[in-house]
C-alpha cells in the first residue's frame, strides 16, 4: 500500500468512524439530553442569575458560556464514553486488533461529537432569544463563525487526548464527571476568569474553552479586543493537544498490549 | 513455513491487592509453551477455565504482549510486526459482545471493512457475499440489538472474514449457541478450512474439537499437556470403557463409596437439571456394571449405558478434576 493509498484509507476510517459515532449518538438518550436539554437549562440558570443580579448586559456572555458548556459537555461526555462504550460493547480489543490506528478511529469519533455539539450553541442562542428576548445580534458574524470552527477543532483534539488516556482506565465515566465542573470554572464559562485567583490563570490559558469563550464573546461584541490572539491560541492549543494525543497514544497502545484487560469494565 | 509458531512462550499477569498497602501478585497464564500449527490446518485448543486459552489467542491476535518467548504467525513476529500481521488475521471472540448493537449488521461489517482497509470496490461485493454466507442477507439492515445470539455469532463470523484473512483465530465461536446455530457455525468453519484457511479454534465442546480438528492441544494451568490428533488423544483411554448411569438424588456418601471402588479408574458426576449422570471409567471388559448398581441400590437409577470412551473421557483423564470447569 502506497503512502497515498494509506492516507486515503485513514481518511475513510475517519469518515466512517464519524458516521458510526453519529449513528450511535442519535439513538442515545444521554447524548440527546446533553446536547439538547442541558444547554437550555444552563442558559435559563446562567442568564437568569445575571438578570436577577441586575446585570442584564452579561446576558450574551451567559448565553455563549452556556453554549460552550453544552459543547464541552457533549464533547467530554461522549469522548469519555467513546472508549468506555467500546469497552462495554467488547469492541475496544477488536479495534486494537485491526491494522488501523485506534487514534485515527478516536479522531473520527471525537470530530463527530464535536460537530454535533455545535447544536448546543444554536440551542442556547435560541433559548436566550425566546425566553429572555436577548437579540441575536452578532457584531462580527464571520469572526464568530471562524471562532466556532477553531473552538470545535481545539475541543476535538482535546477530546482525542482524553479519549486516548481513557483507554487505560476503566473509570473513564467517573473521570468525565470529575473533570466537568473544574473545567467550566477554569475556562470562565460560568463567570469571568478575572474573578478567579491569579494563580489559576495558567490553567485557564491551557484550556481551549477559555479561548473559545473569549473569541466568541469578542466576535459577538462583548469586548473591543482583537480576535486574532484568541484565534492563534486556539490553533496553538489544538496543535499541542494533537501532539500530546499522538505521543500518548503511542505509549498507551503499547501499555494496553502489555497489560491486557481492554475487555474489562 | 508453519502458519503459527510459538516457542517458549510465557505470559505473566501482574495484579495488585489491597488499597493502602498494595501488594503485587503475579499470575502465570502461559508457562513456556511450544506450539506449531501448519498452514491450512484446523487446530483445536482445549483446556479448563483459566488454562490460558484466551491469553494465547490474544497473543496470537497481537493485542497482548508475551512476557517472554517467540510468537510468529505467517512468518511475522506477533510483537514487532503487528501492523502487517493484522491484515492477515481474522479474530473472533465468542459471546454476544464485540458488535455495535445500535447499528445494523451491514453497518457493522462495512465499518470493519474500512478498519481493515479493504478497498471500497471490494467492500461492495464482499459484504453481500459474506451476509449470504452466514445467512443474514434478509436481516442485514436491522439493528443488531434485535438479533438472536446465533445471528450475532454469525455476524461475528462475517465480520472476521471481511478482509479475507489467511489465519482465523476463533475463541469459543459456538459459546452459548443452541445446537442448530452451533452446527451452522461449525459448517461455516469447516467450509473456510476447506478453502485453505488456517483455523486456530478454542472450544467449549469436546465433540466439536473431535469433529472439526485435525490436531488438538490440551492446555492446563498454562502448560501444554499434549498435542496430537483427537484419535491419539482418545487412545489414552483405549483400555477403558465408560459406564454412564443416570440417577436421581444419589447422596454424597454413596458417590464416595463408588469412587472407592478398587477397579474404578475415574469418576465424573454431571448434573443435568434434576438428574445426576455418573461417568464411570473402568478397565475395558471388566463388566463392573452390576457391582456399581449394587452400591447404588438405594438410589433410583433411570438408565445405564456402557460405551466406548470419547475425547471428553480422554481429556478428563489428562487434566483431572479441573476438566469439569471448561
Amino acid at each position: 500500500m502506497t503512502h497515498l493509498q494509506s492516507l486515503a484509507a485513514s481518511i475513510r476510517v475517519i469518515q466512517n468512524s464519524y458516521k458510526m459515532q453519529m449513528a450511535e449518538n442519535v439513538t442515545r438518550n444521554t447524548f440527546q439530553f446533553t446536547l439538547a436539554l442541558q444547554p437550555v437549562l444552563f442558559t435559563l440558570l446562567s442568564v437568569g442569575i445575571y438578570r436577577f443580579a441586575g446585570k442584564p448586559d452579561l446576558s450574551l456572555y451567559g448565553i455563549i458560556g452556556s453554549g460552550l458548556i453544552g459543547m464541552w459537555n457533549a464533547n467530554l461526555w461522549t469522548s469519555g464514553f467513546i472508549v468506555q462504550g467500546e469497552r462495554w460493547s467488547g469492541t475496544l480489543e477488536l479495534l486494537l486488533a485491526t491494522p488501523s490506528s485506534l487514534m485515527v478511529v478516536l479522531f473520527g469519533k471525537s470530530l463527530s461529537n464535536a460537530s454535533a455539539s455545535l447544536g448546543a450553541i444554536f440551542i442556547t442562542f435560541l433559548t436566550g432569544a425566546l425566553v429572555f428576548r436577548v437579540p441575536l445580534a452578532i457584531e462580527d458574524p464571520l469572526g464568530f463563525f471562524v471562532g466556532l470552527i477553531l473552538t470545535l477543532l481545539a475541543l476535538t483534539t482535546l477530546g482525542l487526548v482524553l479519549g486516548t488516556l481513557f483507554v487505560l482506565t476503566r473509570a473513564a465515566g467517573n473521570m468525565t464527571q470529575v473533570l466537568n465542573y473544574p473545567i467550566f470554572i477554569l475556562s470562565g464559562l460560568t463567570f469571568p476568569i478575572t474573578t478567579l485567583p491569579l494563580w489559576t490563570r495558567p490553567l485557564s490559558w491551557a484550556l481551549a474553552p477559555s479561548w473559545g469563550s473569549q473569541a466568541l464573546g469578542q466576535a459577538a461584541g462583548l469586548s473591543d479586543e482583537a480576535l486574532m490572539p484568541a484565534f492563534l491560541w486556539l490553533i496553538v492549543l489544538a496543535l499541542i493537544y494533537f501532539l500530546i494525543g499522538l505521543v500518548a497514544y503511542r505509549r498507551i497502545e503499547r501499555i494496553a498490549r502489555a497489560k491486557g484487560g481492554l475487555q474489562e469494565f | 513455513m508453519p502458519a503459527i509458531l510459538v516457542e517458549n512462550l510465557t505470559r505473566i499477569y501482574e495484579t495488585t491487592t489491597g488499597v493502602i498497602r498494595r501488594k503485587k501478585k503475579e499470575i502465570t497464564a502461559l508457562d513456556e509453551i511450544d506450539l506449531t500449527v501448519e498452514a491450512g490446518e484446523l487446530f483445536g485448543l482445549l483446556g479448563p477455565n483459566g488454562a490460558g486459552k484466551t491469553t494465547l489467542t490474544k497473543i496470537l491476535a497481537t493485542i497482548l504482549l508475551p512476557t517472554s518467548g517467540t510468537v510468529r504467525v505467517l512468518g511475522m513476529d506477533a510483537v514487532a510486526q503487528e501492523k502487517e500481521l493484522r491484515h492477515r488475521l481474522g479474530i473472533l471472540f465468542g459471546g454476544e459482545r464485540g458488535l455495535y448493537w445500535r447499528l445494523t449488521g451491514r453497518q457493522n461489517i462495512q465499518y470493519f471493512a474500512d478498519l481493515y482497509r479493504v478497498p471500497p470496490a471490494e467492500v461492495k461485493s464482499r459484504v453481500p457475499e459474506l451476509l449470504e454466507l452466514v445467512g443474514l442477507s434478509d436481516r442485514a439492515d436491522e439493528r443488531v440489538e434485535g438479533y438472536s445470539r446465533g445471528m450475532k455469532q454469525r455476524l461475528h463470523v462475517a465480520r472476521c472474514l471481511i478482509h479475507d484473512p489467511d489465519v482465523l483465530l476463533l475463541d469459543e465461536p459456538t459459546l452459548g449457541l443452541d445446537p442448530v446455530a452451533a452446527r451452522e457455525i461449525r459448517g461455516i468453519i469447516r467450509g473456510l478450512n476447506d478453502q485453505g484457511k488456517t483455523v486456530f479454534l478454542t472450544s467449549h465442546y469436546m465433540f466439536e474439537i473431535d469433529a472439526l480438528c485435525e490436531r488438538v492441544a490440551v492446555l492446563n494451568k498454562g502448560k501444554i499437556l499434549m498435542v496430537d490428533t483427537p484419535s491419539a488423544l482418545k487412545d489414552l483411554v483405549a483400555d477403558l470403557e465408560v459406564v454412564e448411569i443416570e440417577c436421581l438424588g444419589a447422596p454424597a456418601n454413596v458417590l464416595e463409596d463408588l469412587r472407592q471402588h478398587p477397579r474404578l479408574q475415574d469418576m465424573r458426576v454431571e448434573t443435568r437439571e434434576h438428574k445426576q449422570i455418573l461417568h464411570l471409567q473402568a478397565p475395558a471388559g471388566s463388566e463392573l456394571v452390576q457391582e456399581f448398581l449394587q452400591i447404588l441400590k438405594e438410589v433410583r437409577v433411570e438408565k445405564v449405558i456402557t460405551r466406548q470412551p470419547t475425547l471428553e473421557d480422554a481429556y478428563v483423564r489428562l487434566v483431572g478434576e479441573e476438566a469439569l470447569h471448561i
